[in-house]
């Protein structure tokens, strides 16, 4: 049933012929509401007085006349005004192949689905059809279809899926074999392979649970909270930029969220706590703020989520506009991160394909309106809190008036001993001499007489300085150098100032948000209540957020609105976080366009499977390591991706495993590994990417990809070049481009070629001399297997041609490691190493 | 072969040989360029560069676009305004939206350089362009361009991306291979030769694929050696030596293929590298202008200091377009068009920068029976107002201008020796056949073979076109 209605809905979208009766309801009104209804009913002001949002009040007509007749187009003024081009005014029309439906209606009478209500609310409001929607269908979980036991099904998921398998003759493809299971979960989980050891482990161990045990290891690894993380960075357009124009201003401390995404995956922090913080954390926290605990301290650091978009705010120009595209693009990540519906198409008239209102909008908009308080909008530099907690502020005034003290000491020291150098050195000289030398170098270099400067400039050796007493005086240099160790000591003491950049609410600012005239800032109108999208509750209801919150210092909005979404009965958000997890783990979404789920997106290929995954998380507590559990060890999971069935053969029911192309980060990540180069450094400041001789972006650091600076205008060379997110808002679903570009990279970048000579001194190193034990070695680390038949032979000729070829070039160095080097290179950059199993 | 053209052209003869690719006997996987399978209604076009038949027989199967960031004065270089000079310091009666408040100025400020007519079109055009005179006949100045709005980045957004204002959009370069694919097997099918100056004005969003997989993003040739990155072999590595290294990776990845037949990705990544092979030797090929002769050289000012970078650029624009790639924009750094001050020293300096390479351009491509079939563009984003800014003195500049100014196109079915729309009487406005950016760009898809209204990209289940369901139209008047 679901299935039936959505496919209908985007039948009519695209304009080709629909079912034989065409009725208003589901045919004909949303056409009108994309062309005509913003005039003719959206607004109280009606144009030309004539209301399209029920068939008889077309046929009652306007200014003009009646607008419809049925049975008779040509009597028609819709239809016919449509046709001429004269409506809609201005330059988007009615597509041709909708009028022609509005024109068939017309012609069977116009009916209606049912009989049309005597009286409407003002405004477009919700029909049921728009109700009717399955992504806005309360969520209820599907019961889990029967499966006999000889059909693999080993959980809910399996049961799903096999359902529709089963419904088009196909069957599961076998389980992969253990190895390829491994390497499969390892890169899934933590963006590394296997190590020889975990998978030697895996292999010898036979216990039937040895895959779950083995899925559970990976989970508890800290590289899964790295890589995962990554995955949400993307829909929360995480940047270390403002990406304001050409500037591109830096954000020192945009890594304080990063990390706090990576601790709060990795410990399996509730997602519904996760996004509380992220949403509301400053809301949880005493004003003033006063000393930051370091549990306070991640709260505010989560709240980075509401300033990780776009901002041009520092880069001047029209101040207002800025900041209200900075407020869009800020909602446009909420939106896709929980809703999975383009809010942003309301923001100057109300959506025209899914029931969102501009009122919505706007509504939505002032759940944060008061924390980003447009009218006192401050500039990104301007958004730190500082770490620096009382008490440390009372020790840094008190270490600096000590290191004022000690340096003070030092330099009487100094001065001291300069002036014991000084008499030391004068007292070589004749008695007579002695006053007019010293006379001359006391006094200051501009008043000497012409024949005190001959007197300086002829003895050089009573220049004394601080930076030469070491020339005269080992024991000055002693006594110094402890006043030194004592200065460093006090300055060692003195408490660093750090920030954390977020979104904090100002106590008492009541913002007052009104729906702007056709989007436009400088143009209020009508105030709106905060609360959520009014598609979102039942009918007839709606959560608003009537009054802030007496208990708490803010307004409290975003707290109530988050806690609204993660109730359990929320319809948008549970689908969208299960869709994006499940899209983690297979490459694609069940809905494949995970940050539009309206009419504007795809159909869901599993809609049943993604009703129950969303029911499931909310009660498993909303663990998002549980739904990955469930769905690491479905039989869909653990499929072979080898094996393709005809009826499925572009694999959309899941008949095998999708073979996926590593993501950018993973591949970089892959290749250190692989070259025993990796630096698990974990946390901290970005690192940052320099612009190289050849003008490339990169760094010289061996660091995870995740840790590395993400620069809107900048982006990390190897990265981009491998589809890691770039300048836009934000990454709903990567793109997956292969370019001669890549291949360059791969064949000739200093990366990839540093990464293979470093493999190839690892090979070396735990192979030793034997060249048949290299091979093997080189395809163990890189492949994570044994050499197939025939395969190192065919290595072991390579290297011999190399090396040989590589002697009569003149190579200077080693000719078999440079042939290994070139031969780790290959299998760093084949298709095999590229593509997960 | 173009489907218009009976003898094979220069371009074409350049595209299919040299290749020397045979040794890598990976033929077989060529053919998966030219499979380029319909797209379906409702779907994207295969995300490839293979060639594809665009809505019609196209005029031009090339464009080079010159752009000319930051404004350059119309009213000093290609429209002139008697009237303007004969008002020249009187206070302007109309409405003027000033940029730099700060420095307005309602003074009328007529061009202190004189205009000639040039070719039996007798097509007036300044002083400061004398070698863009000398092609008056091969060029159609549009003197009624309007984007409506003074700003650059706007206005800038609104040539490339279609809506003014708008970042996160493809560009119109992506529009054209994405519809078209490439016919260089060669070399990337959307090249932008950046300046030595550093960025454009607006940076990476002037060449930005938007919401279009990176494929169809504009690749930038850096401004010096090496131009393409990672074009160059490992230090260490010979040719022999990377021969044999892409020989067993070829292996390595064909074992791998057979266990995944249906994963059509797996063979484009082989192809991938048979194209990064290839590039590696036309690129460098493309890209050596020393194999020009010395008389190229002169004729694109290689051999003056004033003109040789801009030279070079264009001649190897020339170059890349003669091998197939599709579209090639050229980008300067910052804004040297935008001459608020002082304009009587900044407007000939880099005039003198740009105006013989882009003149030699045409003279080139037409010796070469080539500019029938390669659309050049000439223009910046605004032009600049009638109107001082600061004092009417040595320092005098002029402000932004998006109301009306001046482009020229020719070549690739654009009728030479005209000159089409008209400003008003002081060159402030456009008021006569007016031209926006949209109609340009439908103008330019047309004679490319592209359909504007027809050409669409589905992202996020989201239907869209470069001219964003507005009314556009092709500007049929100055086609041939």
């Amino acid at each position: 049933m679901l299935m039936v209605l959505t496919i209908a809905g985007l039948t009519m979208l695209q304009g080709t012929p629909a079912a034989p009766s065409l009725m208003f309801e589901t045919d004909i009104r949303p056409i009108l509401k994309v062309y005509c209804l913003d005039c003719h009913g959206a607004d109280d002001k009606l144009s030309g007085n004539l209301d399209l949002r029920l068939v008889r009040l077309a046929i009652k007509g306007g200014k003009h006349g009646p607008a419809l007749k049925q049975g008779d187009p040509s009597a028609s003024s819709m239809v016919e005004r449509m046709k001429s081009g004269e409506m809609p005014p201005g330059e988007k029309k009615v597509p041709e192949a909708q009028v022609v439906l509005i024109d068939r209606w017309i012609k069977a009478g116009a009916p209606t689905r049912r009989a049309e209500p005597d009286r409407l609310d003002s405004g477009l409001g919700i029909t049921a059809e728009e109700r009717n929607y399955w992504f806005f269908q309360p969520l209820v979980r599907p019961a889990v279809p029967m499966a006999a036991s000889k059909d693999r099904v080993r959980s809910p998921i399996d049961a799903f899926v096999f359902q529709r398998l089963k419904s088009q003759g196909v069957d599961f493809a076998p389980d992969a074999d253990k190895r390829t299971l491994i390497v499969r979960v390892a890169l899934d989980l933590t963006g590394l392979p296997p190590s020889e050891k975990e998978i030697q482990a895996f292999l010898a161990d036979s216990g039937n649970d040895s895959y779950e045990k083995m899925v559970d290891r990976y989970l508890a690894s800290p590289a899964y909270g790295e890589r995962w993380a990554r995955h949400w960075l993307d829909v929360f357009g995480y940047s270390d930029s403002d990406g304001d124009g050409t500037a591109d201003t830096q954000r020192p401390y945009a890594f304080r969220f990063r990390d706090y995404v990576i601790r709060s995956v990795e410990s399996d922090k509730p997602l519904d706590r996760m996004f509380l913080e992220m949403v509301a954390g400053d809301e949880l926290l005493p004003r003033p703020l006063g000393d930051l605990s370091p549990a306070q301290v991640e709260l505010l650091a989560a709240t980075g989520f509401l300033r990780m978009g776009p901002d041009s705010t520092a880069a001047g120009g029209e101040a207002v506009l800025n900041a209200d595209q900075a407020i869009a693009d800020s909602l446009k990540i909420i939106s896709a991160s929980l809703l999975g519906v383009s809010v942003g198409c309301a923001q100057c008239h109300d959506h025209k394909y899914d029931p969102i209102s501009h009122a919505d909008y706007f509504r939505l908009r002032a759940v944060f309106n008061p924390a980003w308080n447009p009218s006192g909008w401050k500039a990104p530099g301007a958004r730190v809190v500082s770490l620096m907690t009382q008490q440390q502020r009372q020790e840094r005034t008190k270490v600096e008036a000590e290191e004022r003290e000690a340096s003070m000491r030092r330099e009487a020291k100094a001065q001291e001993w300069i002036g014991r150098v000084f008499e030391q050195e004068i007292g070589k000289f004749p008695e007579p001499q002695r006053v007019p030398l010293r006379d001359a170098f006391k006094t200051v270099a501009e008043k000497r007489t012409p024949e005190q400067k001959k007197l300086v400039d002829d003895n050089p050796k009573l220049a004394i300085s601080a930076g030469v007493l070491y020339q005269y005086s080992p024991q000055a240099v002693e006594e110094l150098k402890k006043l030194d160790d004592s200065l460093a000591a006090i300055r060692s003491r003195k408490p660093v100032e750090s920030f954390v950049a977020g979104l904090v609410e100002d106590a008492g600012v009541t913002f007052q948000t009104k729906i702007h005239y056709r989007g436009d800032p400088r143009q209020p109108t009508k105030p709106v209540v905060p609360g959520d999208l009014t598609i979102a509750s039942p009918d007839g209801s709606r959560f608003d957020i009537s009054d802030d919150d007496p208990t708490i210092p803010t307004t409290g909005r975003r707290l109530a609105w988050v806690r609204h979404l993660f109730k359990g009965s929320h319809p948008l958000t549970g689908r969208v976080l299960a869709n994006r997890l499940w899209m983690g783990h297979f490459g694609r979404g069940i809905v494949d366009t995970p940050a539009e789920f309206g009419k504007l997106g795809l159909a869901p290929s599993h809609p049943e499977l993604l009703d129950w995954m969303a029911c499931q998380l909310a009660s498993s507590g909303w663990s998002a390591k549980s739904l990955h559990r469930m769905i690491l060890n479905s039989t869909v999971y653990r499929q072979s991706s080898k094996i393709v069935q005809a009826a499925d053969r572009s694999n959309n029911l899941y008949s095998r495993f999708p073979v996926k192309r590593l993501e950018a980060e993973v591949i970089r990540d892959r290749m250190l590994s692989v070259s025993g180069q990796l630096d698990a450094t974990r946390f901290g400041p970005a690192v940052v990417t320099a612009e190289d001789a050849a003008g490339l972006l990169n760094s010289n650091s061996n660091r995870r990809a995740i840790y590395l600076e993400v620069r809107r205008s900048r982006p990390e060379t190897m990265l981009s070049s491998f589809d890691a997110p770039g300048a836009a808002v934000n990454c709903d679903r990567r793109s997956q481009a292969t370019s001669a570009m890549q291949a360059l990279v791969l064949m000739n970048g200093d990366f990839v070629r540093n990464q293979s000579a470093a493999m190839a001194k690892r090979v070396i190193t735990e192979a030793g001399a034997d060249p048949s034990i290299r091979i093997s070695k080189a395809i163990e680390l890189g492949f994570c297997r044994p050499p197939f038949a025939g395969e190192a032979g065919m290595l072991m000729q390579f290297m011999a041609d190399q090396s040989a070829l590589l002697k009569t070039e003149g190579f200077k160095g080693d000719v078999n490691e440079a042939g290994l080097t070139n031969l780790c290179q290959q299998i760093l950059t084949s298709n095999e190493f590229l593509y997960a199993p | 072969m173009h489907p218009n053209s009976i003898v094979p052209s220069r371009r074409d003869l350049l595209c299919q040989t040299g290749f020397g690719v045979g040794a890598m006997g990976l033929a077989s996987l060529l053919s998966q360029d030219s499979v380029a399978a319909p797209s379906k209604p409702g779907e994207n076009l295969p995300l490839s560069l293979s060639p594809r038949a665009g809505h019609h027989a196209p005029r031009a199967t090339a464009m080079i676009s010159l752009f000319m960031h930051g404004g350059p004065s119309h009213v000093d270089l290609l429209d002139p305004k008697p009237n303007l000079s004969k008002f020249s310091g009187t206070d302007y009666q109309g409405d003027v939206h000033f940029s730099f408040v700060n420095r307005a100025s309602k003074k009328l400020f007529g061009t202190p350089w004189k205009f000639s007519k040039h070719g039996r079109s007798g097509t007036e055009i300044s002083e400061l362009l004398p070698y863009t005179a000398r092609v008056a006949d091969d060029i159609c100045v549009i003197r009624s361009m309007q984007t409506g709005h003074n700003g650059h980045e706007v206005s800038i957004r609104y040539f490339h991306g279609g809506i003014a204002g708008v970042t996160g959009r493809p560009t119109l370069g992506s529009w054209m291979v994405y519809g078209l694919g490439s016919e260089s097997r060669d070399l990337p099918a959307y090249l932008v030769l950046s300046d030595p100056g550093g960025h454009p004005v607006d940076g990476t969003h002037n060449w930005s694929s938007g919401f279009m997989p990176s494929l169809y993003q504009g690749t930038v040739l850096r401004p010096k050696e090496p131009r393409i990155p990672f074009l160059d072999r490992p230090t260490g590595v010979s040719v022999a030596v990377q021969r044999r290294n892409l020989g067993l990776l070829a292996e390595l990845n064909k074992r791998h293929a057979t266990e995944y037949s249906a994963e059509p990705d797996l063979n484009s990544r082989i192809a991938s590298y048979e194209l990064a092979a290839r590039m590696q030797l036309s690129a460098s090929d493309a890209l050596d202008v020393s194999r020009e002769t010395a008389e190229v050289h002169r004729l694109y000012g290689l051999d003056n200091d004033a003109t040789r970078e801009y030279g070079t650029r264009c001649l190897i624009a020339r170059r890349l377009v003669e091998r197939g790639v599709r579209f090639v924009q050229m980008f300067l750094g910052g804004q040297p068009w935008d001459n608020h001050t002082t304009i009587k020293d900044g407007l000939p300096a880099i005039c003198r920068r740009t105006d013989q390479p882009a003149a030699a351009l045409i003279t080139d491509l037409k010796r070469l029976g080539m500019l029938d079939t390669t659309l050049v563009h000439w223009g910046g984003e605004i032009g600049r107002l009638p109107v001082c800014e600061g004092a009417l003195d040595a320092n005098a500049g002029r402000d932004h201008n998006g109301q009306g100014f001046s482009i020229w196109m020719a070549g690739g079915g654009i009728k030479g020796g005209m000159t089409y729309g008209n400003t008003d009487d002081v060159g402030h406005r456009a008021v006569d056949n007016v031209v926006n950016p949209n109609d340009f760009q439908a103008t330019v898809l047309h004679l490319m073979g592209i359909n504007h209204e027809r050409l669409e990209f589905h992202a996020n289940g989201r239907v869209s076109r470069l001219i964003d369901g507005k009314k556009a139209r092709v500007v049929q008047e100055i086609l041939c």
